[in-house]
């Protein structure tokens, strides 16, 4: 009963660690706004070339948000620990959104740059396939009634989902297409990008990694609360 | 070894004698072509592009129907509990059961390949190339579908989550097998299919390595 209690007052109030982050992250985020648009224009792409800070960053951290729920499901599978299933799909569901987010960016991009908002070449289809996974996440955890299969199932799908983010990552370089290749190469270690821009690009990624991590919390904190409510926690 | 084909065979011998799930998913596919076929004729020239995304939606389409008998039998008789107290790792149930299906879906996706080329104009003398794509995405299907059937099988709505689950992550599988297929019709250099073959296959060895190795964590019993 006790450790009930204790449990309810600590989940009760948001942390100060979530609101910092939170609060932290959008602040580097100004700076990063303010970044991007003294950064200077591109040579071939001109102004349009600002659209990368929001894309670049939303797509990184949403890999990141992925490979979490997926490295957060095997936490879960192997412990049975249903806070870890709690953070697998807030992690997930983050990176869903930033991951819309990225692809509402390159549309705004590619309309004008291609001349079109969408082409079936194999990064777009293996952005659109990673997207499909997790939609389909999400249908499960909402199909699923029995809190311990729902979690089991959802951690199935996230650690198979994993898989596509290596395959969507390297799909400029295995089929070589339209889509630009990174101008921050880790594969070749190289960094194709102005340092102004590499900078603005930086901080960018920085307050979306930090608004990443505090949304996380804040989620996790919320289905903490709810898993409580229904009376699945361990 | 001797196990895991002494379950592929049994299961496939109540399969063939019950007949219910094989029957349901063959008409089910001579059903799904005629309407395509109805929907995209009667060009010969329409229907031949379209030949590759027939075969492999219809695949798709039947197996998700297919997916859940491996498991299906166990439920019905109440002897999924006594498969896994058999004394050992839970591993081979995994392969046992995948192994079944992955025949049960290769001898449908052969019928499957005589037809398309029949009411498709699917071109068969690249037999060995077709025949190659429908191994490997056969493997790939039948590797994602075992596991979350038996993830599912003793949920009441299994049939209904069944599909969400196989096609959210079988997806590349099925475009990569589409792309290999296309460029198989299309008569492009095989060095170019091969690339969608390699793909198919890393996928295949993927998915079959963790599925198995999560297999005995997600299986309740």
């Amino acid at each position: 009963m006790l450790g009930w209690e204790r449990m309810e007052t600590a989940r009760t109030r948001l942390d100060p660690v979530t609101v910092g982050l939170l609060a932290l992250g959008f602040a580097v985020l100004l700076i990063g706004f303010y970044l991007a648009l003294v950064a200077p224009p591109d040579q071939q792409q001109g102004y349009l070339v600002r659209i990368l800070y929001l894309h670049v960053a939303a797509a990184w951290t949403g890999y990141l948000a992925f490979v979490v729920a997926g490295i957060y499901a095997l936490f879960y599978l192997f412990t049975n620990r249903p806070a870890y299933d709690r953070v697998s799909a807030a992690s997930a569901e983050i990176g869903l959104w930033l991951s819309l987010l990225m692809v509402l960016g390159g549309m705004m991009w590619a309309r004008p740059t291609w001349g079109v908002y969408w082409v079936w070449e194999p990064r777009l289809t293996s952005v659109a396939v990673m997207i499909a996974v997790y939609v389909g996440y999400f249908l499960v955890r909402q199909a699923i009634e029995d809190p311990e299969m729902r979690a089991k199932a959802a951690a199935a799908v996230a650690i198979l989902g994993v898989i596509n983010i290596p395959i969507t990552y390297m799909s400029v370089y295995w089929w070589r297409s339209i889509h630009q290749t990174a101008s921050i190469d880790i594969i070749n270690r190289k960094v194709h990008m102005a340092p102004a821009m590499l900078e603005a690009l930086l901080v960018n990624l920085l307050a979306f990694t930090l608004i990443y991590l505090g949304f996380v919390r804040l989620k996790g904190y919320l289905a903490a609360r709810q898993a409580l409510k229904e009376g699945f926690d361990g | 070894m001797r196990r895991i084909v002494t379950l592929a065979l049994r299961d496939l011998r109540l399969e063939l004698r019950g007949r219910a799930g094989l029957f349901a998913a063959l008409f089910f596919l001579g059903v799904v072509l005629l309407i395509l076929g109805f929907a995209l004729g009667p060009e010969k020239d329409d229907l031949r592009r379209a030949a590759p995304g027939v075969l492999w939606v219809a695949l798709a389409f039947a197996g998700s129907l297919l997916a859940g008998r491996a498991w299906a039998v166990e439920v019905e008789n109440d002897t999924l509990d006594d498969l896994l107290l058999t004394p050992g790792s839970r591993e081979w149930i995994y392969w046992g059961k995948f192994l079944f299906l992955w025949l049960l879906l290769f001898a449908v996706a052969l019928l499957l390949l005589v037809l398309v080329a029949g009411m498709f104009y699917l071109p068969l003398e690249q037999a060995p190339g077709l025949l190659l794509t429908l191994f490997l995405g056969a493997t790939g299907y039948a590797a994602v579908a075992t596991f979350y059937a038996g993830l599912v099988a003793r949920l009441a709505t299994a049939q209904l989550i069944l599909p969400i689950l196989v096609f959210s992550v079988v997806v590349p599988v099925i475009l990569a097998a589409v792309r290999a297929t296309l460029g198989l019709v299309e008569g492009v250099p095989l060095g170019e299919v091969a690339a969608w073959w390699k793909l198919l296959a890393a996928f295949d060895l993927i998915y079959l390595t963790a599925s198995s190795l999560l297999f005995p964590f997600v299986v309740e019993g």
